[in-house]
């Protein structure tokens, strides 16, 4: 009898240990009006406490909670929380460019109306792309926060080696002679792409010419001249073996920091990426906007980018919309931003010395400047609520292309599968 | 005569030799067998000893390091640099406390649950006992993404999101223990239960001072079951857990995986730290826990 006795007291206490630590827990989240409770990922959490040490110096009061997690975890409990019916939700979320639509599409009630709390008053100091994917029937529900404007990253000791100059690259025919060029004088790659696996490249594209998957109407435009364009460049790429396969987000950082391919065409984020994982390359690298596609085309583009969604149910939204709007607006908060390679889509402080300075990683160009210049003329485009799926087709096009079949073919396959899905 | 039997000798010496000749090579290939084995085993033992391995150089490393051409194969010197920054990023002591409490609760009371459930569906005959029975194994085939928003739902009711309670309580009786238990306990025999209860032992007795003792290293084996379940157990933590200072190691890693910036020194650290209790626990249930399974494959 002693160890029955023995066993079931140690689960009591157990238990009572466990009751103890549910009741510590829970009973400090309820009730305190000065705390808000943001989701975000690594290099956004600095940027979010920077922006409430400041915001306490008028609101003393004012208690911010950063809960640090992965970027997909957000999705995954923002997404949880949200088909719960809203419960667990935090007061403020980051939420990309590519699945905010997505969110508003899916829980049409489930994130503030920011617009009716006064952030139209605001909205001139953010490029138009940004505010649009926001917005819906006129009102916006979420605050822009960093873009992803494009270029194309290049090695600067490659394109010596081969005698090439990056300012001459204007078009997309240009870049493709100077891929050979590179290609016969140094054996080198010109680009890397994960043919099978993602479709940046082509998104930045399909971006610049002002459309995407999906058209000005939110239909299906995976046929379009613009989409054709853009596959034919890149199959071109391919066909003249200018190609490195990348497979996956670790190989394309290392073929760059490598010194493997010459040229990187992305977002500006991937300043972040290549001056940590290739600290030893300062110095060889520059950036040029993308090639156009006739000259004289639009050269601006976007690839990433996220925003600050307030959900409805929190219990702190006006507190939680008051320093999310304060946290927008400084100027000081979103240049601190830039410390962790995030580019601030705020475009009152593009005169700021941050953005004119020279980069010495980049060969002393001041690339900041250039990336700011092209926010006003990236085009907004349509991301809907069906992105990944749509995403998920576009590159089974790809792939298919580039194992031969030819692109009008692969890709109006492309667009009845994709039709037949979001159905 | 005698020619015959020079014919004879000369035949079984040929014999021999042909029998010589045969055996020579019987002994090489037998030795080519083993060399061949051999190396095949040597390749598998480096194929599954590389990603440790690898863990382990990423863990000592600058992040800069992971990406270099050719790939740095020999271990750095940042392991404290690594651990520090690992530190400051999740609190190593505290979501290693998580991690070891939530996982070491959940196979104590676990097993409890699971060792009598097993027990009266292997040693009691009683009115749908099948059914329960298939019941459990059938729950087995039931899809967690499925049984996700419903019970997060059910705990946010209770109130219990972000607790460790939360965390533990929907795996409490796991139908996989539940089976590799009845499974061992069906071969206990019923005969020293029943002298038992001719000296007058109670049921609980009998489970407890009688059966539990000789079943051991199906314990064994069970609870290193759960203890992994548990140890690895991402979306569950993840979706109930709500601040830092209650993740569990899994979800902590992963908060490192961030958007265009990782740094992979922390992430290997991170690993390295994870992996290094279920070795342990493993080591020390070793023994029991290979016993435990041939038991329940002989059977």
């Amino acid at each position: 009898m002693k160890k029955v006795t023995g066993l079931v007291s140690m689960l009591l206490v157990l238990s009572m240990f466990l009751a103890a630590c549910g009741n510590s827990e829970t009973g400090g989240e309820a009730g305190d009006s000065n705390k808000v409770t943001a989701w975000a990922w690594n290099i956004n959490v600095p940027v979010l406490e920077e922006a409430a040490k400041k915001f306490k110096e008028e609101n003393p009061d004012f208690e911010l909670e950063v809960v640090e997690m992965g970027t997909d975890d957000v999705y995954s409990k923002l997404t949880t929380g949200l088909q719960a019916g809203g419960k667990g939700l935090p007061d403020i979320v980051l939420v990309e460019d590519d699945r905010v639509q997505g969110y508003m599409n899916a829980f049409p009630d489930a994130f503030v109306n920011v617009s009716d709390k006064g952030f139209d008053e605001m909205k001139d100091s953010f490029p138009s792309y940004k505010t649009e994917l926001l917005s819906k029937d006129g009102a916006m529900y979420g605050f822009p926060f960093d873009g992803g404007p494009t270029g194309v990253f290049y090695r600067t000791d490659i394109f010596e080696e081969a005698g090439v100059k990056a300012e001459d690259i204007k078009t997309w025919d240009d870049y493709i002679e100077a891929g050979k060029t590179i290609k016969e004088k140094t054996d080198k790659a010109m680009i890397g792409l994960d043919l099978n696996g993602d479709d940046g490249l082509y998104r930045m594209m399909l971006n610049q010419q002002g459309t995407f998957y999906f058209n000005e109407d939110k239909d299906v435009a995976l046929t379009s001249e613009e989409s054709k364009q853009a596959m034919e460049v890149q199959q071109t790429l391919n066909e003249e073996g200018l190609v490195k396969e990348t497979v996956g987000w670790d190989a394309w950082i290392s073929a760059m920091v490598g010194g493997d391919v010459a040229t990187a065409p992305s977002g500006a984020w991937l300043y972040g990426s290549i001056t940590q994982q290739g600290k030893d390359t300062s110095g060889n690298w520059g950036m040029i906007q993308l090639p156009a596609f006739e000259e004289g085309g639009n050269r601006a583009s976007n690839l990433g980018g996220s925003n600050y969604m307030i959900p409805s149910a929190s219990a702190n939204a006006d507190l939680a919309y008051d320093f999310m709007e304060f946290f927008s607006t400084n100027e000081d908060v979103q240049l601190s931003a830039m410390e962790g390679g995030l580019f601030p889509s705020l475009n009152t402080i593009y005169d700021n010395e941050a953005f004119t300075k020279e980069v010495e990683f980049f060969n002393n160009q001041p690339i900041w400047n250039l990336l700011a210049s092209e926010m006003e003329n990236i085009p907004a485009v349509n991301y809907t609520g069906d992105y990944a799926v749509a995403k998920d087709e576009a590159v089974k096009a790809q792939s298919e292309i580039a194992n031969g079949k030819a692109i009008d073919e692969a890709l109006k396959a492309s667009e009845e599968r994709l039709k037949n899905r979001i159905q | 005569m005698a020619k015959n039997l020079e014919v004879i000798e000369q035949s079984t010496n040929e014999l021999t030799l042909a029998e010589r000749q045969q055996k020579k090579p019987k002994k090489t290939k037998k030795k080519l067998k083993a060399v061949w084995m051999y190396t095949l085993l040597s390749i598998f033992l480096v194929v599954s000893i590389f990603p440790f391995y690898w863990m382990f150089i990423g863990a000592t490393n600058d992040s800069s390091k992971m990406f270099t051409n050719p790939p740095t194969l020999l271990p750095g010197d940042q392991f404290m640099t690594n651990l520090t920054n690992l530190n400051e990023s999740i609190g190593i002591f505290r979501v290693l406390f998580n991690s070891l409490f939530v996982s070491g609760l959940y196979v104590v009371i676990a097993l409890a649950v699971c060792a009598s459930a097993a027990y009266v569906l292997a040693k009691y005959n009683f009115k749908g006992k099948k059914f329960i029975f298939t019941a459990f194994l059938l729950s087995m085939m039931i899809p967690y993404q499925a049984t996700l928003i419903p019970l997060f739902q059910m705990m946010s009711d209770f109130n219990l999101l972000n607790t460790y309670f939360a965390v533990i309580a929907p795996q409490l009786c796991f139908p996989f223990a539940i089976f590799l238990l009845r499974q061992n306990f069906l071969a206990f025999p019923t005969e020293l239960m029943e002298s038992a209860r001719l000296d007058g032992a109670s049921e609980t007795r009998i489970f407890i001072s009688i059966v539990i003792p000789s079943m051991r290293p199906a314990l064994a084996a069970a609870s290193i079951f759960l203890f992994m379940t548990q140890w690895n157990n991402f979306m569950w933590p993840l979706v109930v857990l709500n601040t830092n200072d209650m993740y569990t190691f899994p979800v902590a890693l992963s908060s490192l995986m961030g958007l265009s910036y990782i740094d992979y020194g922390q992430v290997m650290m991170g690993v390295t730290l994870a992996t290094v209790p279920i070795i342990a626990f493993f080591l020390t249930l070793q023994k029991q826990f290979i016993s435990g399974m041939l038991g329940s494959a002989l059977k």
